[in-house]
């Protein structure tokens, strides 16, 4: 003859006491945030990285930059990555050029404030939501840990009142508890390394964007 | 929260997420045994530091017809003692609770029965095949020898000793319960006769193992208390000497008619 007892994972939550249930159910909602996140960063991060090879190709193809620069400023999207930074310096650099007797050096000044301030806008689309992903890196295990130590704690207490302590007293307590650092791990893990994928997915892309800065700016002054 | 590019993504992206949580749940549900049994019945042991020698001494009275059998000379001759003891050993111990005190000759004896035996035991398994059968012959033989002695013999010991062991437990619950009775406020029970039930735990030493446990209340709460408190001031209660009457007394139930003397 053999007892059942029911340990699914449903029961385990359900069992479990309310600071427990509300760990958990941050975690739960912390972990679909960050794996939301995940999925949006690798399909910008994949496109930024497409489209940087993409126009890398195209400029130094040889073209004539004024038709280079008609092409992207009337497309219907607003240009991006490496794009908007040319035709930020571009747009700049002609401006200062229309304009009758301007300094080489103040025209090149301009057009470099130009891409800087383009750039940087770039460099924050790219950064976005990684603090997101660090924190749950590196807090999500310890909001586990607490839900488990509450849950444990509770497990003791209850054992207490029984003066012949046996293990299958507190082991669904412990099991239960448990489940929250599962979970809380469960969030971390792919955070972190998401968190260093895509932050040196960003590294590259930042040094491409800089280079090609003081590239189109050499270019930029030979033309002036 | 999302920055306007990446509003194209977030609807795929969010499925995803789902997905790859609901993989996980899936998983967790299917490589999990989440089903625990417990076997119920738990197997009770006894243990016996020494074996009941009675039977030892019993068996060699019977022993002279195995010789002349029996022929092989090896085996015989080497242990004219031990040979029947394995059987009536086994049985024995089912049947005897206690040794009685009278048969205090064989003890010395047993530890050169143990020793032949183990030496014989040793020799079977080397030339095991050729005795197989002749052991099996003399085995039966001893065994019929034996059942109808045996059969008599356990029955009067096992009622002896049941008898005994009876009236020694039964002794020391009286004892137990005179004790705690002697503690009880009974003025806390008020008129009437009142019946109370309690569950103790008892360990060796002859303390409790846990709290009483209150089975049938008197219907007063003071009453109940003032037992409990009795229980506990009790404390050791006596126990006999004989440990493996202990058995009988780890799951005590006591009833308590505090006002009926």
């Amino acid at each position: 003859m053999n007892v059942n007892s029911d340990m699914s994972i449903f029961t385990l939550i359900a069992g479990a006491s309310l600071p427990v249930q509300m760990v958990m159910l941050i975690l739960v909602i912390v972990s679909l945030f960050s794996w939301w996140y995940i999925f949006i960063k690798v399909a910008t991060l994949k496109r930024a990285e497409r489209d940087a090879e993409e126009f890398e190709k195209n400029f130094w193809m040889g073209g004539d930059l004024n038709k280079l620069y008609e092409g992207i400023a009337s497309g219907h999207r607003k240009p991006r990555g490496m794009a908007s930074i040319f035709e930020a310096g571009f747009k700049e650099f002609a401006r200062h050029r229309q304009q009758a007797r301007m300094e080489v050096s103040d025209v090149m000044e301009g057009a470099r404030r130009a891409m800087r301030a383009a750039y940087n806008r770039e460099m924050d689309d790219l950064d976005a939501h990684l603090p997101f992903l660090a924190s749950v890196g590196s807090v999500s295990p310890y909001i586990g840990l607490f839900g488990t130590v509450w849950g444990i704690m509770n497990a003791f207490r209850g054992l207490s009142n029984v003066a012949q302590a046996t293990l299958s007293q507190v082991a669904p307590g412990i099991a239960e508890a448990l489940v929250a650092t599962a979970i809380g791990l469960f969030a971390a893990i792919p955070a972190v390394i998401a968190y260093n994928r895509f932050a040196s997915s960003v590294d590259r892309l930042s040094v491409r964007y800089e280079s090609f800065m003081e590239e189109f700016t050499n270019i930029l002054q030979r033309k002036s | 929260m999302l920055r306007q590019h990446e509003n194209s993504e977030a609807f795929k992206a969010g499925a995803l997420s789902v997905a790859v949580h609901a993989l996980l749940l899936g998983a967790l549900l299917i490589s999990f045994n989440w089903k625990t049994t417990h076997p119920v019945s738990i197997a009770e042991v006894e243990l016996w530091d020494s074996l009941p020698v009675e039977k030892t001494q019993k068996s060699s009275s019977v022993k002279p017809p195995e010789p002349v059998v029996i022929p092989e000379p090896v085996k015989e001759s080497s242990k004219p003692e031990p040979a029947p003891t394995p059987l009536p050993k086994v049985q024995v111990d089912i049947v005897i609770k206690k040794k009685p005190p009278e048969k205090l000759k064989p003890p010395p004896k047993k530890p050169d029965a143990l020793a032949a035996l183990q030496k014989d035991l040793m020799q079977d398994a080397v030339q095991a095949p050729r005795k197989q059968v002749v052991d099996d012959a003399l085995k039966k033989l001893q065994q019929e020898a034996l059942t109808d002695e045996k059969a008599e013999e356990g029955a009067k010991n096992n009622a002896v000793k049941l008898a005994v062991s009876n009236g020694v437990v039964n002794e020391f619950k009286a004892r137990i319960q005179a004790k705690i009775r002697a503690n009880v406020n009974k003025s806390l029970c008020g008129d009437g006769n009142p019946e109370l039930k309690f569950e103790i735990g008892l360990m060796p030493t002859g303390e409790l193992s846990g709290n009483p446990r209150l089975t049938k209340s008197s219907g007063n709460v003071a009453c109940d208390d003032a037992v409990d408190r009795a229980i506990r001031a009790s404390v050791p209660l006596p126990l006999p000497e004989d440990k493996s009457l202990f058995t009988q007394f780890r799951n005590l139930k006591l009833t308590f008619y505090p006002n009926s003397d």
